[in-house]
């Protein structure tokens, strides 16, 4: 029997914990009990950066990454994460959907198989004020999930005021001042309880949070082929359930977060262009250094095939 | 007086370099933060990635302070003048641990090798430019040179051959005996534990049960240096180093002397007050320096005669100073709470203001323990001579106010952790360079700065194995086990308490705090989280045990550092340093027992909104 170490850093008893639970038992089965899982949930075996570095080593093998971790790989993942790009779920969903070959060939070129795909969530803005437009947010200290370097160099040239720090020191931070906003999915912003401290939430979806499962080239290259037909349909089962999960936790954890004092800022249309042109410019000076251009090129032409394709509706 | 820097004589050109890089190691990182708050402040520009920078520099700092250590034979070890062997016995047992260093000294090197040529394929670089692969090259460098420096301690050539020896055993142990890995663990820890007692360095013995641990459950040993670099470059750990410098700089410039005359101004007139002088005086240095020990070697020589004039008994002198080299424990900014807050996800501001407590706890018991002993000695009490305090305080003033710079910095929302640090080690250096003058910034300077360095090399290579030991443990799903197998055979709350009590007491007995952090704190959260301890409690209770463990034998730091500085027997300083354990283990058990003491620990602040 082969023992599967997987890693992630949700808790355990959440959604990621559950899915990888109901594919462990698929795989069980699926292998007649020659594959079992072990699961390190909770950031136990360390952030998604150490994930990735254990799956390398060959200690871990597999994981459940978020953009973070997935760029560490492929940094052409951040190409689908850029500001203000997607009107609508489905809109992010068919460019994702039609990015997921490339970066599958990419992933597999560099070690991984990609056994499913999925999203964390839209990050928005929160604030200790009421934020409507860009220039609301740039005098505020920001705090950005698991941003590198790079990030914060593209936040600091666009005007913004962003702050790099231990998501452990975020609610401290938060209470002394020294952060002032912070772009996170609704869900984490609940369950570290950040919200209390910047009750302002903005009414737009800034970017999607791409994740995915994958587990290491050489493990999967080890299952026999006549089983990977069924893993990989487990996977994806997976993959769609966490999708339509995750989905519904995010809209619940704004209602919940609305009954403890969130105020929602909603955004008139005429200032959305704004927003755009904000943020962006800052990732788009990464497009080239982080962001390899082909990729970038990718999401976008795909955007516009896709409005193109639903003009008429 | 003892001042800090002394010993790091750099003999060769290589040595020089080693230092040289070090210390401007050491020394950027407390510049590079400043130099971004300002130009943040006044020119509304930045350095850009900063915080990758000061990261990557705690590695460098760390490692080649690391090297510098045992190239100075200054690795912390559990046996100094512990087990008197007869010579010739002596000379067979040290030759045998100088062989087994080598051979782990080899296989941390080859694990980190491995690493960081796996490390080739990430995509990841510092501050935007440079691959990370190039800034974790120093851990392969760093442990051969270390190995190759056991091999040269060892003795003269027929010595150092047989040393030597331990590189081709760990090979063939590592390459031929796979097959049997589960044979060789318990003789190989039976080898670890024997070289510990007869003086290997604790990283190696660390390293080297990290080492067999994975080997024998077919896990690739590069597992060791992933959980290394991990600690090492995460966001608070730079504050470390950071403020051991502050220390170090702080007594080189003669600031215990100062502070030494001002609380005798203000509290020698007291029944007790001299004891109490010492106590306030040494949490202050303790809370800068940490776990460090330069409390006691700084402040030990200074006010050991100074005691022992105005009429205190010798043996309750040294007592209190061993006791109180870690008395400053719990207060801001000490490196032992940073690190537990690393380590278990706390919020480090928080553990400071529930440390305030229990850390005044500690200080009252040993001053109420001093006042007593005061006034049956029938100490001679100078008259309060207001002139003098006001002399004093005058003199001491910019001291004074670093507590104050630090703690506004980080509650006022000015500044990060780290930022705060930076900032005292900036503030420090101009106060005794510039203000006071005692430390010669050329000619002191430099052997102050590598000193420092050296012994955060020490902790660093304790810190980084250790972290290797503990990811084994959670591999090994060993905290979830230990947590089901409480859960389901301890009835109550107190019952766990009592349990936790007893166990961290042997732990502080047998393992410096970093590495009982580092090791002990993963082991112990899932239990307590299932008896409901409040993280805060258990950081409280967690912290106060281990800081009775600087005064435990067998492993008791300051122990070790008080019989080195006042030259005497290690037994005749368990004795001295008994009655205060028996005072401080009163506090343990009210912290323990009575939770309303740890402020914040009543319950989550705010509201408690759950999806499930
Ligand atoms: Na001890
Ligand atoms: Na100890």
């Amino acid at each position: 029997a082969k023992t599967i170490k997987i890693g992630t850093i949700a808790p355990t008893g959440s959604v990621w914990y559950e899915a990888i639970r109901d594919m462990a038992e698929a795989w069980t089965k699926a292998s007649g009990g020659e594959i079992d899982f072990k699961i390190y949930a909770g950031g136990v075996a360390g952030d998604e950066p150490d994930l990735v570095r254990k799956m390398r080593i060959g200690q871990l093998h597999a994981a459940i990454l978020t953009v973070e971790g997935l760029a560490d790989i492929a940094p052409e993942v951040l190409a689908v994460q850029t500001s203000m790009t997607f009107a609508s779920d489905e809109e992010l969903e068919y460019v994702q959907e039609h990015m997921a070959p490339m970066l599958e060939a990419i992933m597999e070129n560099r070690g991984f198989k990609v056994l499913n795909w999925g999203n964390v969530g839209w990050a928005r803005f929160f604030a200790k004020k009421p934020v409507v437009s860009p220039e609301d947010l740039k005098p505020l200290r920001l705090f950005l999930w698991s941003a590198d370097d790079a990030y914060i160099e593209a936040w600091k040239a666009a005007g913004y005021h962003p702050v790099s720090l231990a998501a452990t020191d975020m609610h401290t931070a938060l209470q002394s001042g020294l952060v002032e906003a912070f772009a996170t999915p609704p869900l984490a912003a609940l369950s570290f309880q950040w919200f209390a401290l910047a009750p302002h939430m903005t009414g737009i979806r800034w970017a999607p949070l791409p994740g995915a499962t994958v587990i290491t080239k050489s493990v999967w290259d080890s299952f026999p082929d006549d089983v990977k037909p069924a893993l990989l349909a487990a996977a994806r089962e997976a993959g769609e359930y966490l999708q339509r999960e995750v989905r519904k936790l995010d809209d619940e954890a704004i209602e919940v977060m609305k009954k403890h004092g969130l105020v929602v800022h909603r955004v008139p249309p005429e200032l959305v262009p704004q927003w755009e042109r904000s943020t962006r410019a800052g990732s788009d000076k990464l497009i080239g250094s982080l962001v390899p251009p082909e990729a970038a090129a990718e999401v976008a032409r795909l955007r516009e095939e896709y409005r193109n394709l639903h003009r008429g509706q | 007086m003892w001042v800090p820097g002394g010993s790091q004589r750099a003999a060769t050109p290589w040595s020089r370099a080693e230092n040289a890089l070090a210390g401007a190691a050491l020394v950027l990182m407390g510049l590079l933060p400043v130099a971004e708050l300002v130009l943040r402040a006044f020119f509304r520009t930045g350095v850009p990635g900063v915080s990758g920078y000061v990261s990557h520099l705690t590695l460098w700092v760390g490692f080649l302070g690391a090297m510098i250590a045992s190239r100075e034979r200054l690795h912390l070890n559990l046996s100094t003048g512990m087990v008197a062997l007869p010579a010739a016995f002596d000379r067979v047992t040290s030759l045998l641990a100088a062989a087994l260093s080598v051979a782990v000294g080899a296989g941390l090197a080859w694990a980190s090798l491995r690493f960081v040529l796996i490390e080739m394929d990430s995509a990841a670089r510092v501050a935007g430019w440079l691959p990370v692969w190039m800034a974790e090259a120093i851990l392969p460098v760093a442990f051969t040179v270390m190995t190759l420096r056991f091999v040269v301690q060892a003795g003269g050539w027929r010595e150092r051959a047989f040393a030597a020896l331990g590189i081709p055993a760990a090979a063939a142990i590592g390459f031929l005996l796979a097959p049997y890995a589960s044979y060789v663990v318990w003789p190989a820890i039976a080898a670890l534990v024997a070289a510990a007692l007869v003086g290997a360095p604790i990283f190696v013995v660390l390293g080297g049960a990290a080492l067999v641990l994975f080997f024998a459950g077919g896990v690739p040993v590069a597992a060791i240096p992933v959980e290394t670099y991990r600690i090492v470059v995460s966001p608070t750990i730079p504050v470390i180093p950071l403020f051991t410098l502050t220390g170090y700089l702080l007594a080189a410039g003669g600031a215990s002397r100062r502070l030494v005359r001002l609380f005798r101004a203000l509290l020698g007139w007291m029944p007790g007050g001299l004891a109490i002088a010492t106590t306030l005086v040494c949490a202050f240095f303790t809370t800068f320096t940490g776990a460090s020990g330069v409390t006691i070697l700084a402040l030990g020589g200074l006010l050991l005669p100074v005691l022992v004039k105005s009429g205190y008994p010798k043996r309750f002198s040294a007592g209190l100073l061993t006791a109180t080299g870690s008395i400053g424990l719990l207060f801001p900014p000490s490196l032992a709470v940073i690190l537990y807050g690393v380590v278990a996800h706390v919020p480090i501001p928080d553990l400071f203001v529930a440390g305030i407590i229990p850390g005044f706890l500690m200080i009252a018991a040993v001053c109420v323990f001093g006042v007593h002993k005061g006034i049956r000695a029938r100490v001679e009490r100078p008259r309060f001579d207001a002139r003098e305090a006001a002399a004093a305080l005058w003199e001491s003033k910019w001291e004074l106010l670093l507590p104050v710079v630090v703690l506004v910095g980080i509650f006022g929302g000015f500044s990060t952790l780290t930022e705060a640090a930076a900032i005292a080690v900036v503030y420090t250096l101009v106060v005794e360079t510039l203000v006071h003058r005692e430390l010669h910034p050329t000619r002191e300077l430099p052997g102050v700065v590598v000193s420092c360095a050296t012994l955060i090399g020490g902790v660093f290579a304790i810190l980084g194995v250790a972290m290797g030991l503990t990811n084994y443990l959670v591999d090994a799903e060993v905290p979830m086990k230990a947590a089901a197998w409480v859960e389901a055979h301890v009835e109550s709350r107190v019952l766990f308490l009592l349990a936790l009590n007893v166990f961290l007491l042997v732990v502080g007995c047998l393992m410096d705090i970093f590495s009982a952090i580092v090791v002990v704190v993963p082991l112990i959260m899932p239990i307590s989280q299932v008896f409901g301890i409040h993280p805060l409690h258990l950081g409280m209770i967690f912290l106060v045990n281990l800081e009775l463990g600087y005064l435990t034998p067998p492993v008791g730091m300051n122990l070790f550092l008080a019989a080195f500085r006042f030259e005497r027997p290690l037994i005749e300083v368990y004795r001295s340093a008994l009655p205060f354990v028996l005072v401080l283990a009163l506090v343990v058990v009210l912290v323990t027992y009575v939770p309303g003491l740890v402020i914040g620990a009543g319950g989550p602040g705010g509201l408690v909104a759950r999806l499930d």
